[in-house]
């Protein structure tokens, strides 16, 4: 309970966003319980209750000042932090916008109200019965020198029909009206707006800003089922479902779990502000790998499914997290993010839609050579210029004295390395050295590295071994990135991965079981 | 002795347990771990972007200099990592060009000294065998040992400077105080598999088992571990293949600061 209603998990964080979410979560709460559901609740529930009697006219204003304060913080705050700027949508700013907009609407309209002489007119004909003649004019100099009506011609100043008129008022209007300088937020507002007066009076401002009211808040309803506008409901029930943590097992079925935990996203940013890949992000642009835009990617994943290049994006988001829990631990809404993250990874590879590891063992290296050097070198190889495996002098010194593979542990634990690897590491050096780079980005030594950097570390004339294989993985890793290329575009070979080229280096040739890795 | 705490991603959520020791051993031997919010340190992007990959293991070092520590990590895929970025921004002009501009549009900057050890050195330059050895209120007697180096920190030696990458003895000098006893074996300076779990499962597998099998046969009832990813391997990894006949009597392994906390008496070994 204190999850939710404290927003406790939101104060570990922030005690910024702590205080603006406190703001907006109790004034919004306090307004749509006392104001918004007064028939339902206010009337039947508290004797006496008039909304224009204190304390729920000022409460009125505190509310509403409290929510429209939180709202202004969370304006700051998105616009004040360059990161969550960036991640920050139209739906983020639209609900900021609409219940900004309810309460900006709701002080206009109780300003213009105040001020209105048209409002006094309407009250006193329904409520007063005049029995003398000066007993308006006089009910009209009290409520200008006290109440702040904008009478045209002004309302008269004198001091004994001031009195009078407050007499009136006592008798009249105090049942069910306080000072209107207890509404302290409206009523300064309306001398802000009072050289307007007649203006607003005339074109009856009041009306529209009512309506404006209104439709805003019809609005906030009508969106209720959508994203972000869920949340306050989504987001409680998540935490309850639980018990305020990622850890606890949720009584519900974990489908139904994981689906309120995706709505319960407030999209607040917390998340990638404090995500660990967050470094990555900055370097490739990919928003996927965001905690909080990945979960965007993700609804839609579990929802209607991706387009091919938006899969891609979203399985590189996925690939790049290191499950490091910290998003989960952070998250104020309690979402089990750790939970969405193991489950959509896995069934991504499940797919086969993981990326470039998976990808590049479709077909066998002889057809990669053929569709990657078809197309050349890409971008980033371009833009790079040369890298260890291009550059001749990389492995120049290569005597192919063999101590690289000898080494290898991977060459080690195969039966048939020239069957499971493709290439030896002695043999990928030789190929570059001939300038044949294509012909070893997909070799499965390539990819089936371990990077241990025994070969590296033997190598008699210190060629950075690891490091070139390392920059062959990157390189493909680039050009199916660049080309878009999420799955093999040959049909698979039927007679496995051993490619002619492999037979022609090692001359002699091979049998082969084949398929993918 | 104060040390900003850099434990990589993997052991908050998958092995908490070496987490939990490292603070209790390092709280036991008046070493002081300070938390930083660290980044990852960038090898697991290595396979894909040198530019992620560095920039995120570089960006550590301008946030660890406003608290001007010392970085110490547990793990040693995090190790190799911060050592080979930093190697990278020496040799690669490109890479420290595009690093350098992705650290100022954050208002950060490489600083000029960084300094980055595994837990394995600090115990050996801070703390020492002997004082070690000072500790030990529940000696390891009669427990066969099997240290299991992890790649990234020993090689290549000429960036990660952690021991003699052909011949190391750090961790042997660190757990002899225990009183266990060492033992040698052929594949100690062996890939743990790892590096390849999720991408060639086949060959990970092979590797594991083949030096288990190793440590088994030179007569070590654990292997010790002092990387998170090969702990992972050796434990987590092994139980999810479900034992056979023949792997239930290859040794478990052990994270080392997990046989430390036993010797120094802070708890008991597992079972």
């Amino acid at each position: 309970m204190a999850d939710i209603l404290l927003l406790r998990r939101t104060a570990r964080t922030s005690w910024y966003r702590w205080a603006m979410h406190t703001l907006i979560f109790i004034g919004f709460t306090g307004l749509l319980v006392f104001h918004a559901l007064d028939d339902i609740i206010s009337y039947p529930f508290i004797s006496g209750y008039e909304s224009t009697l204190d304390p729920w006219q000022w409460l009125r204003n505190l509310f509403g000042g409290m929510a429209l304060a939180g709202v202004c913080l969370a304006v700051a705050r998105r616009l004040g932090n360059r990161q969550l700027k960036a991640i920050s949508r139209p739906q983020d700013w639209l609900l900021l916008g609409i219940v900004g907009g309810i309460m900006l609407s709701g002080f206009l309209l109780e300003a213009t109200k105040i001020i209105s002489p048209n409002v006094f007119d309407r009250m006193t004909e329904s409520y007063f019965l005049p029995e003398e003649e000066t007993d308006v004019p006089a009910l009209q100099a009290y409520w200008s020198a006290r109440n702040g009506v904008i009478f045209s011609p002004p309302a008269s100043t004198d001091a004994d029909l001031v009195a009078k008129g407050e007499e009136l008022s006592a008798n009249n209007c105090n049942y069910c009206h306080s000072d209107t300088a207890s509404a302290f937020l409206s009523r300064a507002l309306s001398t802000a707006i009072s050289p307007a007066a007649q203006t607003l009076n005339t074109t009856h401002a009041d009306e529209y800003f009512w309506y404006l009211h209104i439709v805003l808040a019809l609005l906030a309803l009508a969106l209720m089922p959508y994203g972000k506008f869920l949340h306050p409901v989504a987001t409680p029930a998540n935490l309850a479902a639980r018990g305020g943590s990622h850890t606890a097992t949720p009584p519900l079925a974990s489908a139904a779990a994981r689906k309120l935990g995706l709505e319960a996203c407030t999209r607040c940013g917390e998340c990638s502000l404090h995500c660990s890949v967050a470094p990555a992000h900055a370097a490739i642009g990919n928003a996927n790998i965001l905690p909080s835009e990945k979960l965007v990617s993700l609804r839609k994943y579990a929802d209607d499914g991706l387009s091919d290049h938006d899969a891609d994006a979203f399985a590189e988001g996925s690939r790049i997290c290191t499950e490091c829990l910290r998003c989960t631990e952070i998250c104020p809404s309690g979402i089990n993010l750790q939970e969405l993250w193991l489950s959509s990874k896995e069934s991504l590879k499940q797919r086969e839609l993981d990326g470039p590891n998976t990808t590049i063992r479709q077909c066998n290296a002889l057809q990669w050579a053929e569709v990657l050097s078809a197309q050349g070198k890409s971008r980033f190889e371009q833009i790079k210029g040369n890298g260890l495996a291009d550059k001749a002098e990389s492995f120049w010194g290569c005597v192919q004295c063999t101590t690289c593979t000898s080494v290898c542990p991977v060459v080690a634990v195969s039966e048939a390395p020239a069957k499971d690897l493709d290439l030896t590491p002695q043999q990928i050096m030789n190929l570059l050295r001939m300038g044949l780079k294509d012909q070893t980005l997909a070799a499965r030594m390539v990819w089936s590295c371990t990077t241990c950097y025994k070969c590296q570390e033997h190598c008699p004339q210190n060629i950075q071994v690891a490091d070139i294989l390392f920059e062959l993985r990157q390189i493909a890793t680039e050009r199916l990135k660049e080309r878009k290329l999420t799955a093999c575009p040959l049909p698979a070979a039927t007679s496995g991965r051993f490619s002619d080229t492999t037979r022609d280096i090692q001359g002699q040739g091979s049998d082969s079981e084949g398929g993918k890795a | 002795m104060r040390y900003a705490y850099f434990p990589g991603c993997k052991i908050p959520h998958h092995l908490p347990e070496y987490g939990d020791s490292v603070r209790s051993v390092c709280t036991a031997l008046g070493i002081e771990l300070v938390p930083v919010e660290f980044s990852c340190c960038g090898w697991p992007i290595r396979h894909e972007n040198a530019v992620a990959s560095t920039y995120s293991a570089v960006r550590n070092f301008a946030v660890v200099a406003q608290e001007g520590l010392p970085i110490m990590t547990p793990c040693k895929c995090c190790f190799g990592n911060l050592k080979h970025a930093l190697a990278r921004m020496n040799q690669d002009a490109r890479i420290a060009a595009e690093v350098g501009n992705l650290l100022g549009k954050e208002g950060l900057r490489l600083p000029e000294k960084v300094e980055v050890f595994h837990l394995l050195t600090v115990l050996d330059k801070d703390v020492g065998a002997q004082k070690l050895k000072e500790h030990v209120r529940t000696p390891l007697s009669g427990l066969h040992v099997a240290c299991h180096y992890g790649c990234h920190a020993l090689r290549p030696g000429n960036v990660t400077e952690f021991d003699d990458p052909l011949a190391p003895t750090v961790f042997e000098r660190i757990l002899t105080p225990t009183g266990a006893a060492m033992v040698d074996w052929d594949l100690r300076l062996e890939c743990c598999g790892h590096p390849l779990r999720g991408r060639d499962d086949t060959i990970s597998d092979a590797l594991m088992r083949k030096k288990l099998e190793n440590a088994r046969e030179a007569g070590a009832h654990v292997v010790a571990t002092g990387c998170t990813y090969c702990q992972m391997q050796f434990e987590q990894e092994r139980n999810r293949l479900g034992e056979s006949a023949e792997q239930k009597q290859t040794p478990k392994a052990i994270l080392f600061t997990r046989l430390l906390e036993a010797a120094l008496g802070l708890k008991s070994l597992p079972a």
